[in-house]
């Protein structure tokens, strides 16, 4: 009895229905992802399985958070850093691995992975600790530090190791797949930030009239298109270059 | 013709998205601040960067042509001193001519790096981009623009332009025509599918922009890195390019003496305000000032974007 009132989604609450949705989303993209592991070429299975950890790892913490807020009414914040800082870290490793075989040293993906840490380290504390005062300075400038170590990685995307990298691979598919992969760094990660503005006394609720139940809205729609979006890029990539050599070797 | 898809995204966008989001919420942070102090905060950076990229006028429109740099001047004080005649005589003509031509330049230097030919279509999108941004920007802050109406009595001929309703108009119909016009020439293969997304939200970031932060400090923030820091480095590949220079140095030594001479020019202009020769506000001599650089920049900028592109386009650009 007490399982059924958990799992009761009132009609009205959108975000206990993305904190559904993007549950089983990612539960059936990592399923997608282990299974296909077996129709691409050796050399991009670790690509699909970092995607398959990505949204299974997910999965797992929207689990526990669809859960936790339908019975506390509250934004699971620690969770969702866990989940993150997890995620966040194998979505760099992502950029990594494509780039590796157009010469992608080790030092890149620590590079990646700091920034990421530190994006996700600020932002944790400018939200964890956020004083309920109504002063708003801990959270701009936390905010504001961890949008640094986003830049970082836009930077590197866009125009620097990782741009130039896909540059040189001299593969036209990896080329279109980093600039995809670039675009959900500068489009879907961008969401995130929209998120951490809507906290209690975030700024983007007195511009808007929005309320602080918003972040996590954004947040789950922002987590199912950047770590399901992620994946299928990489499995499109992937999927296409084993064609393409079928069909060289045929 | 068509644009080239190996970029879509220039540093200067970078740069600009970068800086909104560390700026915008520093500055929503901060509350109010007033025009006068968003001034002393912008003019540094606008007499920095922004002055400068007009500087080389001169240089940009002589190249190889046999005309004299002494003539060139004379030319171009001859259309200064015009459009001040416009503005003492007719103030509201000057300020549509200027807000027209504005925003044409505006939209120019935003899309010019796409194209080697300019065909009307692209002609329209330079202008209906540009009015987009500049209603936007008046209408996101309509009543910063009455205060500042109401402060200064020059400006109260200027108010019916700047009604609310219009406002929105202009920038509703803008909007969707600059929409419109973006989605052809991608249909029309000159701009490609994720030059057309790179576009849609480069404008939609500088209306949030200007939504978002006061009037002259969203505004300064898509002129200093959009607008200026672009040109400047489309200046300097151009003058490499022509080996008129070779460093960073020679461009500085380059445009100083008339980023200087224009700076000296405005505080003149303030010094004769503040002795009572002249019986206008700073605000409306500087929004003279202001008009009489752009109106000769405007068409030497669009004689210099007839230029190939292995002539003015930064290497990453290509």
């Amino acid at each position: 009895m007490d399982l059924l009132s958990v799992l009761t989604i009132p009609k009205d609450d959108p975000i206990a229905f993305t904190f559904f949705t993007g549950y089983m989303a990612m539960l059936a993209a990592s399923i997608f992802f282990f299974f296909e592991r077996s129709r691409v070429d050796d050399k991009w299975k670790l690509s699909l399985l970092v995607s398959a950890l990505i949204t299974f790892i997910a999965a797992v913490h929207y689990y526990y958070m669809r859960d936790y807020y339908l019975v506390t009414g509250e934004n699971p914040t620690a969770l969702r850093y866990i989940d993150w800082t997890l995620t966040v870290p194998l979505m760099c490793v992502e950029f990594y691995l494509l780039t590796k075989a157009a010469g992608a040293k080790i030092g890149l993906l620590w590079k990646l992975i700091a920034a990421s840490v530190w994006m996700l380290v600020a932002g944790y504390i400018g939200e964890a600790f956020n004083p309920a005062n109504g002063d708003s300075s801990h959270s701009v400038l936390w905010g504001v530090l961890s949008t640094v170590g986003y830049i970082y990685i836009l930077y590197t995307a866009w125009f620097g190791e990782v741009a130039k990298l896909a540059a040189a691979s001299n593969n036209e598919v990896v080329k279109k797949g980093v600039r995809t992969l670039a675009w959900f760094v500068l489009v879907g990660w961008a969401i995130y930030p929209i998120g951490y503005m809507c906290m209690p006394d975030g700024w983007l609720n007195s511009a808007f009239g929005w309320g602080s139940e918003n972040v996590d809205l954004f947040y789950n729609i922002a987590d199912a298109i950047n770590k399901i979006g992620f994946g299928l890029v990489v499995y499109s990539i992937a999927i296409t270059v084993t064609e393409q050599n079928k069909a060289k070797t045929a | 013709m068509v644009a080239r898809g190996l970029f879509f995204m220039t540093k200067a966008i970078f740069f600009f998205i970068s800086s909104l989001l560390l700026l915008v919420p520093l500055f929503s942070f901060t509350g109010d601040i007033s025009t006068s102090d968003q001034l002393l905060l912008t003019a540094p950076f606008i007499l920095l960067f922004g002055i400068p990229h007009g500087a080389i006028d001169n240089v940009l429109y002589l190249r190889s042509r046999n005309i004299k740099n002494g003539h060139f001047i004379a030319i171009y004080l001859v259309f200064v001193a015009a459009n001040v005649a416009i503005w003492l005589i007719f103030p509201i003509v000057a300020y549509t001519i200027f807000l027209l031509l504005s925003a044409y330049h505006f939209g120019q230097s935003q899309f010019t790096h796409y194209f080697e030919q300019q065909p009307l279509s692209l002609k329209s999108l330079y202008l209906f981009w540009g009015v987009t941004i500049l209603s936007g920007l008046l209408y996101f802050n309509i009543s910063e623009v009455h205060i500042v109406m109401l402060q200064y009595e020059e400006f109260a001929s200027f108010s019916p332009l700047h009604k609310e309703p219009y406002m929105l108009f202009l920038f509703v119909i803008s909007t969707a025509i600059t929409a419109s016009l973006i989605v052809y020439l991608t249909a029309k293969k000159y701009l490609s599918t994720e030059n057309m997304l790179m576009e849609f939200l480069v404008i939609s970031l500088i209306l949030i922009c200007f939504y978002l932060l006061p009037f002259l400090i969203g505004f300064s923030i898509y002129f200093i890195i959009l607008h200026s820091l672009k040109v400047l480095k489309e200046e300097y590949h151009f003058l490499v390019a022509e080996k008129q220079i070779g460093s960073i140095f020679k461009f500085v030594q380059l445009i100083s003496p008339f980023t200087l001479f224009s700076v000296g020019g405005i505080l003149v202009l303030f010094g004769l305000i503040y002795l009572e020769f002249i019986p206008f506000s700073y605000g409306y001599c500087l929004l003279i000032a202001i008009s009489s650089i752009t109106l000769p920049h405007v068409f030497v900028m669009n004689d210099f974007y007839k230029l190939p592109f292995n002539k003015r386009k930064a290497p990453e650009q290509v």
